[in-house]
């Protein structure tokens, strides 16, 4: 009876294989795409791998302007991260920490406003910064705004990471005569870090492909950012597929390759967050 | 305990000022929305604060306009089954990589690359997809000698809301998955071994084992796919931007072209403030699911 089960094992490996491909198949037509000539892109019926390569990388992205957009989009993503951790560690701790009607209510304020589309807040927030003046800083005034949606993914995937604290451990540091902040920061945000790290990783690579806002608060294009500006490519009639897949290809690479290296701590990070 | 009790100001600080934060950066807003849905804002009364109070003006001239009604249809549609095949498919590969392979858990988490791209990126690569004249997905439904036709999937407004849905439920896959196989690893082996015992095969086990033990996390999963389709503004954006002729126009998508593109931001505001109510319900009813759930 071993036999078979290694066998089994096997053909599920290779189902599973061919489930992930057909699966990914849509990224792998963008890259495909992008290291196609013009001609061989439209060729009836299409190739399914390139048959000569045709890699235009630098010129879409010098003749796309990417290197501002992506500095705009890395510059946006930045300071979302940072204002998120800032503002998102403190609640996560103390929402993992106690439980009560009030911390329940809390939570539940968070988790309703992680709910709240973004394209239907845009219109106040676009009103409303408009009369505040903020308008002046756009990028500016996109970090505030996605710091809004960011800051619940944030709390809601520390929480599990602080919760897995043992509360032990920050009594004994009182007990040494630490002040609560001494504790916090020295003890439990340390012991919290990978959590944290990962968490706040997650926030910048989501804000840098962020584009409702940026497309709504920011008018000039000089500060515009990669997603806008891939956007703009897009437009209505084009046919240069091969340039768009470049410019695509350019802009999710990078995230891609962090998001494989840090694969299995993001999906650990979800799984608690989501569902707790 | 004690200790924690002894400054209280400590973590009233540390929570209070993120959720001032949040909600002068999100609740206002959603105020904010219901004042103007009741106001006449437009181009020349954005910047000030004095607008005139119109009363329904706007929820009704909104249900008047050309068009309306077939885009809450839209709405209804692109939900419901973006949704509905995101849990079926979901957990058909959750039950999937629950067996014990090689690589089962690498191999689950790759799917999850989908979910990390920027939405207008998915966007433009399902738009070459669906290409009428050179789109592999036509080359592929030819070569299965499915279609003689090449269909013009994004410009065809008998065919276009149903390319946006594809590409959706194609975004909603893994995170169903990833949270529906952590709703299976919770049911207890045990469960299924007394089954086993009783003789009961696959489908009954799944039916009257699986099921119903993962019944809030069903609930919990269903309700957050509800939330995230709700929020899909970037794959529209970058698929059909609604069209042809609003075909494959959404709700949220339309408030936004309300305010930004037509600046009838009066209007944008009503039906705003009618999504975010039903948004609120669904994730009122997804808290309420989590903790069912715990309490289990």
């Amino acid at each position: 009876m071993i036999l078979p089960s290694v066998r089994r094992r096997r053909i599920d490996g290779g189902i599973g294989l061919v489930l992930a491909a057909i699966y990914l198949f849509p990224l792998y037509w963008m890259y495909a795409t992008a290291l196609k000539s013009p001609a061989e892109i439209f060729r009836n019926p299409p190739t399914f791998w390139p048959h000569t390569l045709h890699i235009t990388f630098g010129r879409v992205f010098v003749e796309h302007a990417m290197a501002h957009y992506l500095w705009n989009s890395a510059l946006i993503a930045a300071g979302t991260t940072v204002l998120t951790v800032l503002l998102g560690t403190g609640a996560a701790y103390v929402l993992a920490r106690h439980r009560n009607r009030w911390v329940d209510a809390a939570l539940f304020l968070v988790l309703l406003l992680q709910a709240l589309p973004p394209s239907l807040l845009v219109t106040p927030i676009f009103v409303a910064f408009n009369q505040l003046g903020l308008l002046a800083t756009p990028r500016f005034a996109v970090v505030l705004a996605q710091t809004g949606k960011m800051v619940p993914l944030f709390i809601v995937l520390c929480r599990a990471s602080f919760a897995q604290v043992p509360r032990e451990l920050e009594d004994a540091a009182r007990m040494d005569g630490a002040s609560r902040p001494m504790a916090f920061l020295l003890i439990m945000v340390p012991l919290a870090r990978n959590g944290i790290l990962v968490s706040a990783i997650l926030v910048f690579l989501q804000s840098m492909g962020e584009y409702v806002y940026s497309r709504s608060l920011i008018s000039s294009d000089a500060l515009q950012t990669a997603s806008v500006g891939l956007r703009g490519f897009l437009g209505t009639n084009t046919t240069d597929w091969g340039g768009i897949m470049s410019y695509s290809a350019i802009f999710v690479t990078p995230i891609l390759i962090v998001f494989a290296l840090l694969q299995t701590r993001i999906i650990g990070g979800l799984t608690a967050g989501a569902l707790k | 305990m004690k200790l924690a009790h002894q400054r209280p100001m400590f973590d009233i600080a540390m929570l209070g000022v993120p959720l001032v934060f949040l909600v002068l950066i999100c609740a206002v807003p959603v105020v904010y929305t219901v004042v103007m849905s009741f106001q006449s804002v437009d181009m020349f009364t954005i910047m000030s604060l004095r607008r005139p109070f119109v009363g329904l003006h706007n929820y009704m001239a909104l249900f008047a306009r050309p068009g309306a009604r077939h885009i809450f249809l839209n709405t209804a549609l692109f939900t419901i089954l973006s949704v509905s095949a995101q849990l079926v498919l979901g957990f058909a590969l959750a039950l999937f990589f629950n067996r014990r392979f090689p690589g089962a858990a690498t191999l689950r988490g790759v799917f999850l690359a989908g979910w990390i791209m920027p939405g207008l990126v998915v966007g433009g690569i399902w738009k070459w997809i669906f290409a009428g004249d050179n789109g592999v997905l036509n080359a592929v439904l030819a070569g299965l000698h499915l279609t003689r036709s090449h269909p013009f999937w994004l410009s065809d407004p008998a065919l276009s809301l149903y390319a946006v849905i594809v590409a959706n439920i194609w975004l909603g896959i893994p995170f169903n998955m990833i949270l529906l196989s952590v709703g299976l690893a919770a049911v207890p082996a045990d469960v299924y071994e007394a089954a086993k015992m009783d003789g009961a095969g696959p489908v009954r086990t799944f039916l009257f084992i699986t099921l119903p033990m993962m019944r809030a996390t069903i609930a919990a999963v269903a309700s957050l796919g509800v939330i995230f389709t709700l929020q899909q503004y970037d794959l529209i954006s970058g698929l059909t931007e609604g069209g042809p002729s609003n075909s494959s126009n959404v709700a949220q998508y339309w408030s936004w072209q309300l305010s930004f593109q037509v600046y009838e931001i009066g209007q944008g505001s009503a039906l705003a403030v009618l999504m975010l109510a039903f948004t609120a319900a669904v994730a009122g009813f997804y808290v309420w699911s989590t903790r069912q759930e715990q309490a289990a």
